[in-house]
């Protein structure tokens, strides 16, 4: 049963993952509905329940700010890891890009529980450590790519 | 004679509003058309005319950015340049080596 768990309780009991789920409240976003914006406090972190929900930055594109997408999560992927992590600001902007349904876990809410339960606090802070570690290697990666081509530019 | 009248009145009528809707129409473009003198002026000399959509020194106009690629078109290209960088960099978190590093993409922005 745990293969239906999103990722953020994957490897919990699925009562154990329930308990968690419970402290969240449940939301529906129609298409193009913000769920946080970039800079806003991370108050919640977010699991999605049915639809898809775009994370974008804000960039510069002939003279006006545009927002680019950079990921997109669907069910069963949580998003907005800034609610576990100071200083709990969110650093990107989160839209729906179709009808959506999520549940939002209240970070405080959410830590409370954590420290009450280690051993669920553990595989929490695990899944979340993964997804952030996959995550920095991801953009490091791509950092380095842009700045071959940054060295390549100048040389040209 | 009165439904001759009635005709008359017809045909009048819709003259008439066939020659407001087409003043209402090329009222714009004769505002936005530079007056003969205005583009003698706004062009450099020359003996020879350059063909159509040529620059004074005989290169082919330099059409601005904007209006080759519309600023829609610009932000998908942008998206999918983010997706293959992605791809590229999950591509060499699998294998990493140096040539998976630095692997091209189909990017239309980097090509």
């Amino acid at each position: 049963m745990t293969a239906t768990l999103p990722d953020l309780l994957a490897g919990l009991a699925e009562e154990e993952a329930a308990r968690v789920l419970a402290l969240g409240r449940h939301s529906t976003l129609p298409a193009g509905g913000v769920l946080f914006n970039l800079g806003d406090a991370a108050e919640s972190l977010f699991v999605v329940e049915r639809g898809r929900i775009a994370l974008t930055l804000p960039m510069q594109v002939r003279g006006k700010e545009q927002d680019v997408l950079i990921e997109e999560r669907g069910a069963g992927q949580a998003l907005g890891w800034s609610a576990l992590v100071p200083p709990h600001r969110f650093t990107l902007k989160a839209a729906a890009l179709v009808d959506s349904e999520v549940v939002a876990l209240p970070r405080i809410a959410l830590s409370e529980h954590l420290s009450a339960h280690p051993a669920v606090g553990y595989v929490v802070t695990r899944n979340v450590s993964t997804v952030v570690g996959q995550r920095l290697s991801l953009f490091q990666t791509m950092w380095l790519r842009e700045m071959q081509r940054v060295v390549e530019l100048s040389q040209a | 004679m009165e439904m001759f009248m009635m005709a008359a009145v017809m045909s009048l009528l819709g003259v008439a509003v066939c020659a407001v809707l087409f003043a209402a129409a090329t009222r714009g473009e004769r505002v936005e058309a530079p007056r003969p003198a205005e583009q003698l002026a706004r062009a450099p000399q020359r003996f020879f005319a350059s063909a159509p959509g040529s620059a004074p020194g005989g290169e082919p106009a330099k059409v601005p950015a904007e209006e080759l690629v519309p600023v829609e078109a610009l932000l998908l290209q942008i998206e999918q340049h983010i997706r293959l960088e992605q791809a590229a960099a999950e591509s060499f978190l699998h294998t990493p080596t140096g040539q998976s590093l630095q692997s091209r993409t189909t990017s239309r922005l980097v090509n």
